[in-house]
């Protein structure tokens, strides 16, 4: 932990010692960025980014927002939630560490969601002010959940490798399409929650990474300037890019893990709160992690 | 009504930076802003030299008008590209769109953050009351409302910085390429 601290302030310092040089985009680079514009031999990064995000994105994520929550209100009128009881035995799976780690990065992307649809859709909020403030707040709490990214990656990263059986559970959307009660064979953390884990981790790091690029501007990207041949401005590009498609998938996700945690599983939230998972939703959505915990006696 | 168009006539160019420097004395620039900014190519090769002066071009169909997310740009009917500063949350979307690199940002912000996007405005100001003290103190002096030419342009010894409506330019730069009896 104290480790990952260190490293992200050391990144931070580097960062503003970036900064304090004078910017390659307006420099050297900048003849090199303007006869490069829209080249036939160049990736038209410029009027690819302007095409998008002038036409596209705030749609896209439109879209994201209100057709999701949508498809699980059907869902939820339609099939209806799973409900286990709560009195029954339970198993204590996730410590405090486990819990403390996820309430952060829950926290952050409470904040970094809203904040980013308010950038978004800066224009219906008017500018100024607010939206400035939502961006601030949005850069603000990228920092706690850089903090806890990795140590989250580590101690979920055994149960979230894919295995043959999450191939059973996308055929049958893990049975959340039937009312009914089927023994799902699924370890500690399903398919569903396994694409969500790698979503969030990989997702989040280019997040992170990309927002950085654009918050800071001249941070210097030698490696990747070297490996691409690409530009700072260019590179600037692809970052605002990136973070818009990953934002579409990570928002989508999202949406669908507090869709499953709090409705579809009624009460299913708690096991996160309180570190305790139920018996019977254990039983019949995690068969095989059940199985292994009555071997070892846990229930 | 016609457009406003810059063209700098990089035969004439000598690379004196006046344009540049008297664009920042005249609105007052934060160090580390250059709203114009002269630019060599071929630096020091004998014959292939050439030098040219670059700020916002005040594009038809400006890229950066299109990707602000906060829809800050306004586009005059004489086609001067301007924004509203008060409006600007300093994402530097504007710069990604922009073919020339137009766009800076002073950090003024905590933590380095950009503040409000600054550019050329042609020496026209901005959306505020003309000629106030707070439209002065954003966008710098309003030169086109008091019937005056930008300052690069009036600053520019060889002439080789035009500026005006695109027709009365391109009139003037066609009667320069005749009379050198060579191309553009
Ligand atoms: S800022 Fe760039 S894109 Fe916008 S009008 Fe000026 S030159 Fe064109
Ligand atoms: S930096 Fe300001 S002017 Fe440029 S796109 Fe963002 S909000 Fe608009």
């Amino acid at each position: 932990m104290r480790k990952y601290m260190t490293l992200f302030i050391a990144a931070l310092c580097l960062a503003s010692v970036a900064y304090a040089t004078d910017s390659q985009i307006w420099g050297e680079m900048r003849i090199q960025n303007i006869l490069g514009y829209g080249q036939e031999e160049s990736w038209k990064l410029g009027p690819l980014f302007t095409l998008l995000q002038s036409k596209y994105f705030a749609w896209i994520f439109l879209g994201v927002l209100l057709g999701v929550p949508l498809v699980f209100f059907l869902h939820y009128k339609i099939v209806g939630p799973k409900v286990f009881p709560h009195s029954h035995n339970k198993h204590y799976a996730f410590n405090l560490f486990h819990r403390t780690v996820h309430q952060i990065a829950a926290v952050s992307f409470l904040v970094l969601l809203p904040t980013g649809f308010i950038i978004v859709f800066g224009d219906f909020f008017g500018g100024g002010t607010l939206v400035r403030m939502a961006k601030n707040l949005h850069g603000l709490f990228t920092i706690p959940f850089a903090i806890v990214v990795i140590p989250m990656a580590l101690m979920w990263l055994k149960e979230a490798l894919f295995n043959l059986e999450d191939v059973k559970w996308f055929m049958i959307l893990g049975g959340y399409l039937s009312k009914e009660k089927q023994i799902i064979n699924a370890t500690q953390f399903n398919a569903g929650q396994k694409m969500w884990y790698w979503v969030a981790i990989l997702g989040g790091i280019t997040m992170i990474l990309s927002g950085a690029f654009m918050f800071f501007l001249d941070f210097k990207m030698e490696m990747l300037h070297n490996i691409t041949g690409l530009s700072q401005i260019d590179l600037l590009r692809v970052a605002a890019i990136l973070h818009n498609v990953m934002g579409f998938a990570v928002v989508a996700l999202f949406i669908t893990h507090v869709y499953m945690s709090m409705f579809a599983i009624k009460g299913a939230v708690h096991s996160i709160i309180t570190g305790y998972v139920e018996e019977e939703e254990v039983k019949i959505l995690h068969n095989a992690w059940y199985k292994k915990l009555k071997e070892k006696g846990k229930f | 009504m016609s457009r406003m168009k810059f063209y700098c006539d990089d035969n004439r160019c000598i690379e004196c930076f006046a344009c540049s420097v008297a664009c920042a004395e005249a609105h007052e620039l934060p160090t580390g802003i250059s709203r114009r900014k002269v630019i060599t190519l071929f630096d020091g090769i004998e014959g292939k030299e050439v030098s040219t002066s670059i700020a916002c071009m005040h594009c038809t169909d400006a890229p950066c008008e299109q990707v602000c997310p906060v829809d800050c740009f306004y586009i005059r009917e004489d086609g001067i590209v301007l924004h509203d500063k008060e409006k600007c949350i300093g994402c530097g979307y504007c710069l990604y769109a922009c073919p020339f690199g137009a766009p800076q940002f002073p950090r003024d912000g905590a933590f380095g953050a950009k503040g409000a996007m600054d550019k050329c405005t042609m020496c026209a100001g901005g959306p505020l009351e003309t000629n106030s003290e707070k439209e002065r103190h954003l966008y710098g002096q309003n030169r086109i409302a008091e019937g005056r030419v930008p300052m690069c342009a009036a600053v520019c010894s060889t002439n080789a910085l035009l500026v005006g409506d695109a027709e009365s330019v391109s009139t003037i730069y066609r009667k320069r390429v005749a009379g050198r009896g060579k191309g553009a």
